[in-house]
């Protein structure tokens, strides 16, 4: 009864769970445009993961399985399904995700037939793959309602159906270690941990096994997604869209959503986007305020790019973005190689790369 | 009959031997709209309050008309012409719009219908639309302005002083004051305003006079002017000879987020104000007068409270807090030091060691009924010590102590509590150089051992020495934020005023 009060009156006043608010953009995520002055490596329809042996980089396009060399793309296989994951492995394999559903282990990129094949029926959405310190397989799978592709619907939604489990090669089991997640997206091996990213509570958690999860970095002003290793330690974390006060305001009002989800093309919810300013259908695209008795022309964002540096601590150290006004948006993946950080852009459909060196001075970090 | 209505030649005024304004030379044409601009502490007010009799010159001439003056109330200045419309304006707001205009003007038999009947003729005159038997407490700040210059124009006036007349108004109000002022113009009415907001000293004025540090510095033509020009002449002082040195080579790195303000509201002064502050470092705040910066540390500190409705949501330690009183944020690790200490900062007639532990007793779990005078001033004298409290005696009183002493007396109320986060609203505010040097040590201190500390300051060169990073505030919100490192005065100030 008390629980029920208390949420008429924070609906009420907006506050509470019903505040509106979305945290800023400062102190290590200050914006700038560093990722819109990243080299274009590749211009392709659907790269969706990378991953790297340290040498060799190799990108997940749709159903293609694609060797990177400079900026040249050279297929090595192709599925019957979307690649969702890629990871490389400890003994020079890969692991492929395949439509969410499915993970399969090849003892090299170009091998015919996978040595291992996970296909658990509670697999929905996974949409990371990463090396546990122990030689296992973690893998994050964001709902358990929606595919990989209708990640919108599952935030409109509302659904806390995030799972993390750990892919036992050897013994070719597979132990659920978290569930409940708000759409788990992107893990990497930590202590003796992992840490996952929470894309709908906008937080990283550290999941151990018989531990809950534990909050490592919260309140970000963006939805997470995949965490990389950076050779100087510490992580790279992808941001695959910014959060506005739009949607935060969206996602309080559940007759709106269903109404949205029910009777609009989903190309044009009231949604996060992983690029925007493609069709004059967009939403609230003719926004404006009166300023000294001007008319402004105004609009919330719709999509965003950004990479954050995060310390051995999983705190931000600085970060990486493409604004607005910015082409480059919706980044889904970022991993190290060699003197290079290699990105994928999902909005625009590109894999960019931005050297390394100096990156850290120019911030202060 | 000269062009000029108003001159004043080697203006001074000392305030305790201090310089508020230093030779300053000024001249007011007929009909003209003159526009006063420079930073806080530039001299604008003083200047102005030089014009309207609220303070009397130290040195110089001060003519009307060619005629020398030296207006020693407000009242001696108003018989010369001269008519000051003050930011916090003079109405009393438990009389009419009526009463208030014919204040000070009674005659020895007043009939209120009459004076309601020549105050509704006198505001149609001017096309304002104010009812002339409106209390003015219950009307808005736009409306509270058209009564002051109503009243100004009444009392023929042939000078009006403006000071931030724009602050407090909506963007609408703002358009019709422009009109207003304009056509007092046409009347042949002069006019100085203060102004903050260069664009509307650029679209209004016909000349503009910069100051800066009490000295005048450039008076030109309106139209020779831009805003880089401006911004120039305000803040074109050498750092290198100014009190604070020269400018960072190296900031603090950030350490956890103690403080995230999202989406902070409190009309009109806090709109949408969003902003973080983490651990072991300094983040400076910068903005003009107006720019809701001491407002939202209040909220933050429980001094005010942000909107009743979606007024935002304040995180500590990244966990949602909501202070109505202070009491309870000085128990959560919050320090606010106020900018104005002779009003909030201590109790001036009781002794320094009472005041500090003043602060102390907001941190006991249910108070005290009892307090040890042992325990006082040990408290007080260990802090004396450490922040150099000079004062005659143990006992000497707080009113006794000069501005930086007293100052400090008020820091120390605030550590005493031990809080993790300190916010200090313009530290050095009348306060002696020897003094700013030990307060500015005092922060830098408090950084290195890992607080986080909020330095609001209204003055460019203090911010730049002691920030790492500095956030801009303007018109209620934070809008651009700078390393210490690439800042710069002009990038500073070009962010706080467009």
């Amino acid at each position: 009864m008390i629980a029920a009060v208390r949420e008429f009156t924070n609906r009420f006043l907006g506050r509470g769970e019903a505040t509106i608010t979305v945290p800023s953009f400062d102190g290590a995520l200050k914006p700038n445009q560093r990722l819109e002055q990243a080299v274009t490596l590749l211009e392709c329809e659907a790269p969706e993961d990378l991953a790297t042996d340290g040498r060799t980089l190799y990108l997940a396009d749709g159903r293609r399985l694609l060797r990177l060399d400079g900026g040249t793309a050279t297929e090595i296989r192709s599925f019957e399904q979307p690649i969702t994951a890629l990871c490389m492995l400890a003994n020079g394999g890969i692991a492929v995700a395949l439509a969410g559903r499915e993970v399969r282990l090849f003892a090299d990129p170009a091998a015919g037939e996978p040595t291992v094949t996970f296909a658990d029926a509670a697999f929905n959405a996974i949409n990371a793959l990463t090396p546990a310190s122990d030689g296992a397989l973690i893998a994050t799978d964001g709902s358990v309602t929606c595919g990989t592709d209708d990640w919108a619907r599952d935030l409109m939604e509302l659904n806390r159906g995030g799972r993390v489990f750990r892919l036992e090669p050897r013994t070719r089991s597979i132990t659920p270690l978290a569930s409940k997640l708000g759409y788990a997206f992107g893990a990497c091996a930590h202590g003796d941990g992992v840490l996952v990213s929470e894309s709908w509570r906008h937080r990283l958690v550290l999941v151990r096994d018989a531990h809950a999860p534990q909050v490592v970095l919260a309140h970000l002003p963006v939805y997470p997604s995949r965490l990389s290793k950076a050779a100087g330690g510490g992580y790279w974390l992808t941001a695959f869209t910014a959060r506005t006060q739009l949607i935060e305001f969206v996602l309080r009002e559940p007759a709106y959503r269903r109404r949205m989800m029910a009777e609009i093309d989903p190309a044009y919810w009231v949604a996060p986007r992983l690029r925007s300013g493609f069709s004059f259908k967009e939403p609230m695209q003719g926004a404006h305020i009166k300023t000294m008795g001007v008319i402004k022309p105004w609009a919330p964002p719709r999509s965003y790019g950004l990479v954050i540096r995060l310390g051995e601590d999983g705190k931000p150290l600085y970060s990486l973005h493409s604004r607005v006004d910015g082409v480059n948006h919706g980044v889904v993946a970022a991993i190290e190689v060699g003197s290079d950080l290699v990105l994928i852009a999902k909005g625009p459909g590109r894999v960019l790369k931005l050297p390394l060196a100096g990156l850290a001075e120019e911030f202060g970090a | 009959m000269t062009d000029t209505v108003l001159s004043l030649r080697k203006a001074t005024k000392l305030y305790a031997g201090v310089p508020a304004i230093e030779g300053v030379d000024f001249d007011l044409r007929r009909g003209e709209i003159h526009a006063l601009v420079g930073e806080n502490g530039a001299g604008k007010s003083t200047l102005t309050k030089v014009m309207a009799g609220v303070v009397t010159l130290t040195s110089g001439d001060m003519t009307v008309d060619g005629a020398a003056v030296a207006p020693r109330t407000p009242l001696e200045a108003r018989n010369l012409g001269i008519a000051m419309v003050f930011q916090e304006n003079s109405l009393v707001p438990t009389m009419t719009v009526a009463q208030n205009l014919v204040l000070g003007q009674e005659k020895f038999y007043n009939r209120l219908r009459g004076i309601y009947i020549a105050a509704q003729q006198f505001l149609q005159s001017l096309n304002f639309d104010v009812t002339p038997t409106a209390t003015v407490g219950a009307l808005g700040a736009a409306k509270k302005q058209m009564v002051e210059i109503a009243r100004a124009v009444l009392h023929k006036a042939k000078v009006i002083i403006f000071d931030e007349p724009t602050a407090s108004l909506t963007p609408e109000e703002k358009k019709y004051f422009f009109d207003l002022v304009r056509d007092l113009k046409k009347r042949g009415v002069s006019i100085v305003f203060i102004s903050h907001a260069l664009e509307e000293a650029l679209l209004l004025a016909d000349r503009i006079t910069v100051l800066r540090d009490g000295k005048h510095v450039v008076t030109d033509d309106a139209a020779k002017f831009d805003r880089a020009a401006i911004v120039q002449a305000m803040v074109g002082r050498d750092l290198s000879n100014t009190l604070y040195g020269v400018r960072k080579n190296s900031v603090r790195p950030a350490g956890a987020r103690v403080l995230t303000v999202q989406n902070l509201k409190m009309a009109p002064m806090v709109k949408n104000n969003s902003l973080s502050v983490f651990a072991g470092q300094i983040t400076g705040v910068f903005g003009l007068v107006g720019a809701g910066r001491t407002e939202t540390f209040k909220i933050v500190s429980g001094v005010l409270k942000r909107d009743f409705f979606h007024g935002g949501e304040i995180m500590l330690h990244d966990k949602p807090v909501r202070y109505r009183v202070p009491a309870p944020a000085v128990k959560a690790g919050i320090a606010y030091v106020t900018e104005d200490r002779k009003v909030e900062g201590f109790f001036e007639t009781s002794s320094i060691a009472r005041n500090i532990y003043l602060g102390l007793l907001s941190k006991f779990p249910r108070g005290r009924m009892m307090l040890s005078r042992r325990e006082t001033n040990a408290v007080g004298k260990t802090w004396i010590e450490r922040l150099k409290v000079r004062a005659i005696g143990d006992e000497a009183k707080v009113v006794e102590l000069s501005g930086g002493n007293q100052q400090k007396v008020v820091i120390a109320k605030s550590l005493v509590q031990e809080p993790d986060l300190i916010i200090f609203d313009e530290p050095t505010r009348g306060v002696d150089v020897g003094a700013i040097v030990e307060i500015h040590e005092l922060i830098n201190q408090l950084a290195d051992e890992g607080k986080a500390v909020v330095v609001i300051s209204s003055y460019l060169p203090e911010i730049m020495a002691l920030s790492d990073r500095i956030l801009v505030s303007r018109q209620g919100k934070v809008v651009e934020e700078f390393s210490a490192l690439e800042a710069t005065e002009e990038k500073i100030m070009y962010a706080a005023i467009h």
